[in-house]
């Protein structure tokens, strides 16, 4: 437990290194802030040029909301697959790392941590940025504070196996994976409704949403936070189901993103794609 | 007495300088060849259609449904879809454009662009005019997501005032473009982060999926730093009439398009100049994983 403690310590350290040593601290925090700040200020903008003929401000605190935590399925997702590409074409190192008694699921944890850190940083901004200047308040007496911290560490804990699974991929797939990336969190963007209630999506659709923990994610958070949602649909479930969802959905998810990475880790091993540079 | 035949042979191995004519000529071939590679490059990636062109398209899908949720108008929708096509143009202006310096050091490619008898504005042209090709099918994606999936409705009354705004933004766009590309010739990663970093605040700036007046006064002046603002502007004036909520009168958006246009393209010739002899004197145009 201590050396893996130990391991995971060193990977995260690493992945700090790698991730911001061209600038310094402060001016990194800035840069990772920027990207989901102006992501909100979009969101923000649409609202203020329909503001007074249309929808009032809670139905867009729900959906700001879920754009504020949105930032962990784009930071990780992305990240996670990037890590890949950029040890191995461009660094070319990640030889050496599968090869090091720290091990590849280890190391890829720690770089996790640290988008992780990097992800709650943002999401607070966004949060403050919203509350201070857009006016996504809520009712501090009211949030449910034990429910919404567990819904949230199930988010985390979704968030990363999914990020698993990403770099998995990645580690098949040649530089296109880096694509790959950016067009799951857009897809999931869609399909979750992180801006949109998901009764606006076709029926089948609205099926498949209901089977990610990251649509359950997005309205339990709205719940336990501003004390309402934004679906019509999920509107009947109550928290406790909601929760349960959740977890169920995250367990089934976890499982196969654990499964599916030692696969698709041992299927890259043996089709020597560990090493490949793919920068044509 | 063997002074004068080595003269003569420095003479003749030193390269001839070329006619007018013959410069033009050279640059111009310089610029299609550019062009061709950025073209068929473009063509032969797929994964790259899928970065910019599906992804901001889809991006644009969730903001349209958003103006759904709210139950903002059509209009409303209209003006996002248009913000999403020109957001393809956007990311390969900063992508494409901005950053390519960046992925030819990278490559090592630099320094035989740097060494090519043709100038260095002929090439930056030529990705210009090939990106600009290359991402009008990336654009039109975002056109069939609009109206086919979305049922996003256009009325184009004025095609050829349309066509031209059109004309005017990209050509504005792509010469801030080749300014980007000279000013991220000094740098290393940075240029990828920085790439990064302005993608979204740029598209918040230009009002790309909201009315730029907004923003309030100071919308104009935002505008007026990067064309995007001012030619999204007046490309839903053209589509929507009163509805866009425009800044400027068309007519002046167009002229201030045209200017930004010639400034960029004057900034662009200087900052090449200075970067390129900045990079030569501190070793950097063959740096690499800095």
């Amino acid at each position: 437990m201590t050396a893996l403690a130990a391991r995971l310590r060193a990977a995260t350290w690493l992945g700090w290194q790698v991730e911001s040593n061209w600038v310094d601290p402060f001016l990194f925090v800035v840069y990772s802030g920027v990207q989901p700040l102006a992501g909100a200020m979009i969101l923000a903008g649409m609202y203020w040029a329909v503001r007074g003929h249309a929808v009032g401000a809670p139905a867009f605190a729900a959906l700001y909301v879920g754009n504020a935590f949105h930032v962990y399925v784009q930071q990780v997702l992305v990240g996670m697959g990037w890590v890949i590409v950029e040890e191995r074409e461009e660094f070319e190192t990640l030889k050496y790392v599968v090869a090091s008694p720290v091990g590849l699921l280890v190391y890829l944890s720690g770089r996790a941590s640290v988008r992780l850190v990097l992800a709650t940083v943002s999401m607070l901004l966004t949060l403050a940025v919203g509350w201070w200047l857009v006016g996504v308040r809520w009712e501090w007496a009211a949030v449910q504070w034990l429910p919404l911290f567990v819904t949230w560490a199930i988010g985390l804990v979704a968030v990363v196996n999914l990020g698993f699974l990403v770099a998995g991929f990645a580690l098949l797939l040649p530089r296109v994976a880096i694509n790959l990336n950016e067009s799951l969190v857009v897809a999931l963007y869609l399909l979750c409704g992180v801006i949109f209630p998901i009764d606006l999506l076709p029926r089948v659709l609205q099926g498949l949403a209901l089977l990610l923990p990251f649509t359950w994610w997005y309205e339990a958070l709205r719940r336990f936070l501003l004390g309402h949602g934004a679906s019509t649909r999920l509107a009947a479930v109550s928290d406790l189901q909601l929760l349960a969802a959740l977890a169920l959905t995250t367990l089934a998810f976890t499982l196969v993103a654990r499964r599916g990475f030692r696969a698709l880790e041992l299927r890259a091993r043996r089709l020597g794609r560990i090493d490949q540079t793919t920068n044509f | 007495m063997s002074a004068a035949p080595a003269l003569d042979a420095a003479a003749a191995a030193r390269p001839r300088t070329l006619t007018l004519a013959e410069g033009v000529a050279l640059n111009l071939r310089a610029t299609r060849a550019r062009a061709f590679v950025r073209v068929v490059g473009s063509m032969r990636e797929p994964s790259w259609f899928f970065s910019d062109g599906v992804l901001p398209n889809l991006g644009m899908a969730a903001y349209v449904l958003l103006y759904r949720a709210l139950h903002a108008g059509p209009a409303f929708e209209t003006l996002a879809v248009v913000g999403g096509i020109l957001s393809t143009y956007w990311i390969n202006v900063l992508w494409g454009m901005g950053a390519q310096f960046y992925w030819e050091k990278q490559q090592g490619q630099l320094a035989l662009l740097v060494a090519a008898p043709c100038s260095r504005m002929s090439i930056l042209t030529g990705m210009a005019v090939g990106g600009a090709v290359g991402t009008v099918f990336r654009s039109a994606f975002g056109v069939v997501v609009g109206v086919w999936l979305l049922h996003v409705r256009f009325h184009i009354t004025a095609p050829g005032t349309l066509l031209g705004i059109f004309v005017l933004t990209l050509l504005a766009l792509y010469a801030l473009g080749m300014t980007l590309s000279s000013v991220f010739l000094l740098f290393g990663r940075e240029a990828w982060h920085i790439s990064n970093a302005v993608q979204q605040p740029v598209t918040f700036v230009s009002g790309l999926y909201f009315p730029l007046r907004t923003l309030g006064p100071i919308a104009g002046l935002l505008a007026g730093l990067v064309p995007l603002g001012m030619g999204v502007d007046a490309l839903r004036q053209v589509l929507l009439g009163a509805a866009a909520r425009g800044l400027m009168p068309v007519r002046t958006e167009a002229i201030l398009l045209a200017l930004l246009t010639v400034a960029f393209l004057v900034a662009a010739r200087f900052a090449l100049e200075w970067m390129e002899t900045l990079s030569k004197r501190e070793g950097r145009l063959t740096q690499r994983w800095q």
